[in-house]
């Protein structure tokens, strides 16, 4: 197999073809648009309940040219499971690959994927993260990030968007020492068409978290869809990295971190947040950036806080980057 | 019974109209109920709201297809898709639009509105939402509520999720639409196309977990099948590519989540605007700025 290593080296033809029902200026479509021609032909798609499914599959069509199957929200882990253990019993071999959503992943899903990946089937599972339950209106997820407006953590006078911080979904995969495991950007297309195929590549478990900005969920302006995927990881609100084999690599580093309103102001879903919660928000990202980056260069919009204090986590040495 | 039928884009309130007139039904001692269309299409696709109105209990729960009276909160739907389908020969008709009810081609002769909406909507909102105003239109068009029994839905209904000043405002803009509204008869010269669908009963569905592509009495089914839905009536403005500045860098083509960007031999770009949904990433991620967004749906 040829490697891609840029965007000219990307297969032309569509596998998740137009006419899909999405929202204009979707990050989900991007990011599914592109894995699919990544994948080719030789695939079989499984899609849990979530926005993918509704802007897709309405019977008796589907953007999807590959075989497509659709079940219950909770089971991306298990159904794919189900599917390459059918693929073997009858001799056959294409890339499974479960398209699901942060709720369907941080949450309602976490059990069947966890199970998946200690049992290290030969799946590739990818997270597409638009940080809320958005098919079903906008309600917080696991994912959803401290402060963030949703239906279900309103601002009010009494609470103020989200009050807890997003769940560290990657870690909690490493912790199942996978084959593959790596963070997206739409952003960033060469690091993204390198993971995708690296993943295809490889056997055992494997998976993909993406960040898929969404317009009405985060309340941005639809051309603005990439531009915010790519300031998440300029702030540190996304890092990129990758875990092959047990070795953790950083696949790519901001020069200095900028100051997380520049991300919060492209987003109408953070309109509300005021100084406080502002600063608690930039000093975990303080944290996660020293964790991630290392800590020998002070980045000036940390200046003010104290450097990580929080106990580690024993399984943070894995997960020790350069 | 009065059956009426709202036509708009995502986004635009359809349903939050048609919840404030069966509200308005309701404040009149009457029975109503308002309800959306449940499809899978998000924000700017053409979307559809219901509403009936009764002096008796209304048992019927279906979508309306013959409708005494039709709304439609955008024009540029008319060229897009057969809104009038359905409606009764003395029915009426209101429509968010500059023209005259002579000028408006339907494709069904009835008695007709127009009202400039959006105007009033950036007038009194300063925001191109127009439901509220258009229904002062429909207030005018019929007599099926009093204007008084519409202002105090409209307050219940945006007071209610906005406050009392978005309320007010909103009230103000359906007063406005009230008396601007020109009611004439519109033309029914355009042909309204039947709707093709194949739904298939449960012993017509192949054996098997996957259907292959085929067609099926004129309907494409199966895996790709989801291409016959063209999409770029969605648009609103549309990208304008200058072949002079393109550096074929390719990054419009990756990022475009309509797929409608494609990649010519010479790795020069070229558009399928029939499912182009306008939403100028395409622009926005242009490095050379060889891409503009240009005002308008069509091109
Ligand atoms: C067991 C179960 N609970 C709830 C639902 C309703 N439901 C369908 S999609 C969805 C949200 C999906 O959220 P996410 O996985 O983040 O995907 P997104 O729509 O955001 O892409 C919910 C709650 C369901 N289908 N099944
Ligand atoms: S709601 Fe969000 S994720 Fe769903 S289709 Fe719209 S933009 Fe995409
Ligand atoms: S505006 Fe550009 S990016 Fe958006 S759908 Fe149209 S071609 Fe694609
Ligand atoms: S992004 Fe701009 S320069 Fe790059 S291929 Fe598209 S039009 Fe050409
Ligand atoms: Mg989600």
């Amino acid at each position: 197999m040829s490697e891609m290593r840029t965007i000219k080296d990307m297969p032309v033809n569509d596998m998740f073809v137009s006419g899909h029902g999405a929202c204009a200026g979707c990050g989900m479509a991007v990011a599914v648009k592109n894995i699919m021609r990544i994948l080719g032909a030789d695939t079989t798609v499984y899609v849990p309940a979530s926005c993918l499914v509704v802007i897709s599959a309405m019977y008796p069509t589907s953007n999807f040219r590959t075989p497509y199957l659709f079940t219950a929200f909770e089971n991306t882990g298990a159904v794919t499971t189900g599917i390459r253990a059918a693929q073997r019993r009858r001799g056959l071999s294409s890339t499974v690959v479960g398209l699901a959503g942060d709720g369907g992943t941080f949450d309602i899903g976490l059990q069947a994927l966890s199970g998946a990946a200690e049992r290290n089937e030969d799946i590739l599972y990818v997270c597409l993260d638009n940080e809320g339950y958005m098919n079903t209106g906008i309600q917080r997820s696991g994912a959803t990030p401290f402060g963030a407006w949703t239906t279900t953590t309103p601002v009010g006078t009494k609470v103020e968007g989200k009050r807890e911080f997003k769940k560290d979904i990657m870690a909690i995969i490493a912790a199942h020492d996978p084959p593959y495991a790596a963070s997206l950007s739409i952003a960033h297309f060469n690091d993204f068409i390198k993971k995708v195929e690296k993943a295809k590549a490889k056997k055992g478990f494997r998976f993909l978290h993406v960040m898929t900005p969404c317009v009405p969920g985060w309340r941005s302006d639809p051309s603005m869809t990439v531009e915010i995927a790519r300031m998440a990881v300029e702030t540190g609100m996304w890092t990129l990295y990758e875990i092959e084999d047990g070795e953790a690599r950083t696949t790519y580093k901001p020069q200095t971190m900028l100051p997380v309103t520049d991300y919060l102001k492209l987003q109408g879903r953070f309109r509300h947040m005021e100084n406080g919660d502002v600063a608690k928000l930039q000093e975990w990202l303080c944290a996660k950036w020293y964790l991630h980056y290392g800590n020998d260069m002070e980045q000036p919009v940390c200046a003010t806080f104290e450097k990580m204090k929080r106990v580690r986590h024993p399984h943070e040495e894995q997960l020790h980057f350069i | 019974m009065y059956e009426v039928r709202f036509h708009g884009r995502g986004g635009q309130g359809a349903v939050m109209a048609a919840q404030a007139l069966a509200e308005a039904a309701v404040i009149e001692g009457r029975h109503a109920q308002a309800f959306p269309y449940f499809g899978a299409e998000r924000r700017g696709a053409p979307v559809m709201a219901f509403a009936r109105i009764d002096d008796r209990k209304i048992s019927i729960k279906s979508q309306v297809y013959e409708p005494d009276l039709l709304v439609v909160l955008d024009e540029s739907l008319l060229d897009i898709e057969p809104v009038a389908r359905g409606l009764k020969k003395d029915g009426k008709a209101v429509i968010n639009t500059r023209k005259l009810p002579t000028e408006i081609d339907l494709g069904v002769e009835v008695e007709c509105a127009t009202v400039p909406a959006t105007s009033i909507a950036m007038e009194f909102l300063k925001a191109p939402i127009v439901n509220t105003a258009i229904l002062g239109a429909v207030v005018r068009m019929c007599d099926l509520v009093s204007m008084e029994s519409m202002q105090q839905a409209i307050a219940n209904r945006f007071g209610e999720k906005f406050g009392e000043t978005a309320a007010k405002a909103n009230a103000a803009a359906a007063a406005a639409a009230h008396a601007q509204a020109a009611i004439g008869r519109c033309k029914g010269r355009r042909p309204l196309a039947q709707k093709k669908e194949w739904l298939p009963a449960w012993n017509e569905i192949p054996i098997g977990t996957t259907l292959d592509e085929r067609i099926v009495d004129g309907v494409t089914v199966g895996p790709g099948g989801a291409r016959q839905n063209l999409t770029g009536s969605w648009r609103v403005q549309t990208p304008r590519y200058d072949k002079e500045k393109c550096v074929r860098c390719q990054r419009c083509w990756f990022s475009c989540p309509e797929g409608c960007i494609k990649r010519e031999e010479d790795e020069y770009v070229r558009w399928d605007l029939n499912y182009c949904k306008g939403c100028g990433i395409c622009a926005q991620v242009c490095p050379v700025k060889a891409i503009d967004m240009i005002k308008g749906g069509s091109r």
